[in-house]
């Protein structure tokens, strides 16, 4: 092996995230407790993901490399996941920081710990060795658990990360589980090496195969939450701050995905997806189907906007495995690509957008011990009418109206699904996400049509940071729908040396 | 399958012949061996001395952060040992510098740990803990 000086570069994002966690790590050690001069760290952690996002974006254009022997890569899609996630860790530090000035929370490992998160969402993004894809698996979720219990008064933030940790754990046992079948089948831990052993699968090593490709989804369908793994979202997404779900769901699951779909596509390929009579593909479509259903019919009844978000990221997780089962024919698998990555972007300028104003409403009531129920909502147009205009924007946008980012997304997807021969499923997303409008509506007439039943405001504290990474958020969902075209870069680079 | 699997028979004899022959030295042990029961065999060992107190004693949450710790600096010493023995072999193949630089990066993210620990007061044992 041979050390060259341009594999640090290929992992540029991931080294400034992990820069900038340092530098904010030590230097909070270093300040007064609960002293007034913690208010650089929000900033301080922004600059550093505007520096990973300028550098993954200039780096989109670039020829894909191989980096650090083949235990990882630089290519288009871990590019643009790059620029995803530094993207949602800007955005998501904006709206923390006014969150937990408010709740006296604001400590430098917060943003630390979403810093090393990210960071360790870039790897994955890039990792195309199983045990790569663990270390920047852990890296990531060992950070967001502990973000998950960061209010750690009351109950509820306790059993969140709890909970999280658990499960999350297991799944991550299972994908262990899934590798060292991989290397059983492959005799080796890289991906392309999977591929090779795939196609080369006799009678003998075609179970470890299948056993192998099937824990390896398992663990990142926990990750993604997809049903039937999806048992820990509404009260880990509930029970954690409003902030840190908005990051959690939009971060989280865009380098999850990019994984998974480098996992299947280059590591199990066409021949994996029709291999017997249970390829990953109709295993992918099964998971696609049940999990759309599942996350829209449960998120009907639910009373607690941050609940019925929660459910609706699960929703949303059927929606971009509808884009993964369509990767699975070679000739269109251009247009699936676009779409998940595409619908990431956008899921991930939509939802934090949506948990940054549920993280608002959440910081007046989080001192009471209530929790956000319909009835706060009543009354947001009266006193706040941008906000109320922004979250039914970000309503509409993950309901899938046009002309908003959502729209566009799921055209991109369901266009894909059709093109490679998956029209049932297709319909059934349609149908699924017609559901989706009840729910999501149902906010958007709360906050015009039903008074207010308090006097008081119905949000507090400083608004000017989160009010920036709002304004930034919907005029990026804007943006993307009217104008997906100026998003082509990012999704066009995507395919560069992705899914040979 | 089989013949994939072929290469492991031998782990397998290995499993069963261990597994059969712990189970059999065991039991005839317990079956054959003479019982003389007395109340200082019976008492519990702690390195010779006479044991006093409860065995289920509640230990400070300390030891917790210890251990962690603990874990932290072992493991860089799991690296640096071999590392310090193959530099002579890495110099030969020209990844010297490159073995050094890994090294020197990787002691330096424990060090920034280990300010972070010092300067939290993990490593103050006798100061109370909300200090």
């Amino acid at each position: 092996m041979n050390f060259n000086p341009n594999d640090l570069v290929g992992i540029l994002p991931a080294v400034i995230l992990t820069l900038g966690g340092c530098a904010l790590m030590t230097t909070e050690v270093f300040l007064r407790k609960d002293g007034p001069d913690r208010r650089y760290q929000p900033f301080l952690a922004a600059v550093f993901g505007l520096i990973a996002l300028y550098v993954s974006l200039s780096q989109l254009g670039d020829p894909s490399a191989t980096l650090f022997a083949g235990a990882a890569v630089a290519d288009g899609i871990g590019r643009s996941i790059s620029a995803v996630v530094s993207g949602t860790l800007v955005l998501s530090v904006l709206l923390a920081a006014g969150y937990l000035e408010t709740l006296s929370a604001s400590r430098g490992e917060f943003y630390a710990l979403a810093l090393f998160s990210a960071a360790g969402m870039c790897l994955l993004s890039q990792a195309t060795d199983l045990i790569v894809v663990f270390i920047a698996l852990e890296v990531m979720s060992l950070a967001v658990y502990s973000l998950t219990a960061w209010l750690r008064k009351g109950t509820k933030p306790a059993e969140a990360a709890f909970k999280y940790f658990v499960l999350g754990s297991f799944a991550s046992a299972i994908f262990l589980y899934g590798a060292a079948l991989a290397f059983g089948a492959a005799g080796s831990t890289r991906i392309a090496d999977l591929a090779l052993a795939v196609r080369n699968a006799n009678a003998g090593s075609s179970m470890l195969v299948y056993a192998a490709g099937a824990l390896l989804t398992v663990g990142f369908a926990f990750k993604v939450a997809a049903f039937p793994f999806h048992m820990w979202v509404p009260d880990v997404y509930d029970g954690a701050p409003a902030p840190v779900t908005g990051f959690m769901a939009a971060g989280v699951k865009a380098a999850a995905f990019a994984t998974l779909a480098r996992i299947l596509i280059g590591g199990f390929g066409d021949v994996g997806a029709s291999m017997g009579p249970h390829g990953w593909q109709s295993l992918i479509v099964l998971l696609a189907g049940a999990t759309m259903l599942v996350g829209n019919v449960l998120a009907v009844p639910q009373r607690s906007v941050k609940r019925m978000l929660a459910y609706s990221s699960i929703a949303h997780a059927g929606y971009l495995l509808v884009s993964i089962a369509a990767m699975a024919g070679s000739e269109p698998r251009q247009d699936a690509v676009f779409g998940l990555v595409f619908y990431l972007a956008s899921y991930a300028a939509t939802v934090i957008g949506a948990f940054g104003i549920v993280a608002l409403i959440e910081r007046k009531l989080a001192p009471t011990g209530a929790s956000d129920d319909l009835t706060t909502w009543g009354g947001l147009a009266q006193k706040h009418p941008l906000l109320a205009a922004a979250m039914s924007l970000f309503m509409l946008s993950l309901a899938g109206v046009p002309p908003t980012a959502g729209f566009m997304g799921k055209l991109g997807i369901f266009r894909a699904a059709i093109e490679a021969g998956l029209v049932p499923l297709a319909i059934f997303g349609v149908l699924t996400s017609a559901a989706g409008l009840y729910y999501y509506l149902r906010v958007v007439v709360y906050i015009y049509m039903v008074p207010s039943t308090k006097p008081e405001p119905v949000v507090g504290g400083r608004m000017l940071t989160a009010g920036v990474a709002l304004a930034a958020c919907a005029v990026l969902v804007i943006w993307m729908g009217v104008q997906p075209g100026a998003f082509a870069t990012l999704t066009q680079s995507s395919l560069a040396g992705f899914g040979k | 399958m089989d013949s994939y699997l072929t290469p492991y028979l031998p782990v397998l004899i290995l499993l069963v012949i261990a597994g059969v022959m712990c189970t059999a030295i065991s039991l005839l042990a317990g079956k054959l061996g003479p019982r003389r029961i007395t109340s200082v065999k019976e008492g519990a060992f702690e390195c010779g001395n006479p044991s006093t107190g409860d065995g289920h004693a509640r230990h400070s949450v300390r030891f917790y952060l210890v251990a962690l710790l603990f874990i932290v600096f072992d493991v860089e010493s799991v690296f640096v040992y071999p590392w310090g023995a193959m530099l002579h072999d890495f110099q030969a193949q020209h990844l010297g510098w490159f073995a050094f630089g890994e090294m020197m990066s990787f002691m330096a993210t424990l060090a920034l740990g280990l300010v972070y620990v010092w300067r939290k007061g993990a490593l103050n044992w006798s100061a109370d803990v909300n200090s």
